[in-house]
């Protein structure tokens, strides 16, 4: 917990420092990555940013799926309700469904990927990225797993 | 608890209605997550196309309507192929949690089943190619079984089809789950006998249950046909 308190206070110390323009902005990124990822126990990730969530599908769904070969995506503006289905993924002979993990409104689809699906077996949690939201109900974020809970709930017999 | 499958043979069975089978199943199975089910069909003529239907330009399916078969959209994996008289089309409606979650676990044990069957009763050496674009599962470098699948909160639908003594020449109208470069066969042209989709039913439920590890629960034709006329009269 203490971690946590003293990193919001770097980041707050940080936005105040780059907004004196006496430090660089690049000297921040580590606050960046200190942006919340969560999970849920369909296999699906989100980072959150502000209130900017990226998606996308975790290391364990994409092996379980095999190579994607095709995918589709959403039209940006559409909007979900949490855990309703956002994109489909086609990996060998075998079309399955995504779910959203939080409430959101598209704001930007990773365009490149429809010519590269693959990408989302070899970079899961980074390239392989699906799909950028505006979130509607950020109090869902929560809920959702952390990258431990994450993890002990795959060494479960549940998941 | 070993796991149970319910199979249910509905015959011959155009592929709409037996689609609303499947549909009415697929419900059912994600509301009880211990229920699996199993339908054995064969199909009236009929083209069918996977999600990527961008592959295929209206005019060309107009053509193959007008060499006498359907032709239907779907929503499953694959590209484009063929289902009609002689050959056994097979639809799992199975939750994989009860099985193991992994749509690649399932494909391959999908292709397995066909390994087995033709090994068990014919010592016929039926193989799968590891490349992507040559699933399903092939004899003689010519493909005798096709698979297409999708998967609802790991719940399957749509299957595999098994050519037993289909006529072949309804593939040479198109490029069979888009592989140009290698031919179709059936189990009967391999083995030089007919092999009717009658002798191969039981086989096939033989070899499923094996490779799925799981109890058969055959429904009667009484009850099967009461089903069919009550979701897809």
């Amino acid at each position: 917990m203490s971690l946590i308190f003293r990193s919001n206070r770097l980041f707050t110390l940080g936005v105040q420092l780059a907004k004196s323009n006496l430090i660089p902005n690049k000297q921040f990124s580590i606050s960046h990555r200190l942006a919340q990822l969560k999970f849920t126990n369909q296999h699906e990730w989100v980072k959150v940013n502000g209130n900017i969530g990226t998606i996308g599908i975790t290391d364990y769904a994409q092996d379980k799926l095999g190579e994607v070969v095709y995918l589709e995506l959403p039209e940006v503006g559409a909007e979900f309700e949490q855990s309703s289905q956002f994109a489909t993924l086609e990996s060998v002979k075998a079309v399955s469904e995504c779910y959203i993990p939080v409430s959101g409104k598209v704001v930007e689809v990773n365009e490149p990927l429809k010519d590269n699906p693959s990408t989302v077996n070899s970079s899961p949690l980074e390239e392989g990225w699906l799909a950028k939201v505006e979130l509607t109900n950020p109090a869902e974020i929560d809920k959702l797993m952390d990258q431990n809970q994450y993890e002990e709930f795959l060494k479960s017999d549940d998941h | 608890m070993s796991k149970l499958v319910r199979v249910l043979n509905v015959g011959r069975l155009e592929y709409d209605k037996c689609l609303k089978i499947q549909q009415h199943f697929l419900a059912q199975n994600l509301s009880q997550p211990d229920s699996n089910t199993l339908i054995l069909v064969e199909h009236e003529p009929v083209y069918t196309i996977g999600l990527r239907k961008q592959a295929y330009p209206d005019e060309y399916l107009e053509k193959l309507k007008s060499l006498g078969a359907q032709v239907k959209k779907t929503d499953r994996g694959g590209l484009i192929t063929f289902h009609g008289p002689g050959q056994l089309v097979a639809y799992p409606l199975l939750n994989l949690k009860n099985f193991k979650p992994s749509l690649r676990w399932y494909v391959s044990r999908l292709e397995e089943t066909v390994i087995d069957l033709c090994q068990v009763n014919f010592d016929l050496k039926a193989y799968r190619m590891c490349s992507t674009g040559y699933t399903g599962v092939w004899c003689n470098d010519a493909k005798i079984a096709a698979i297409g699948i999708y998967a609802k909160r790991l719940v399957t639908y749509h299957g595999l089809s098994l050519n037993c003594d289909v006529d072949l020449k309804w593939f040479s109208n198109i490029v069979p789950c888009g592989i140009s470069d290698k031919s179709v066969s059936s189990l009967s042209k391999i083995m030089n006998k007919n092999l009717g989709i009658k002798q191969i039913e039981p086989m096939l439920l033989n070899s499923f249950s094996r490779v799925f590890d799981c109890d058969l629960e055959i429904e009667n034709e009484e009850q099967v046909q009461n089903l069919v006329n009550k979701l897809a009269g």
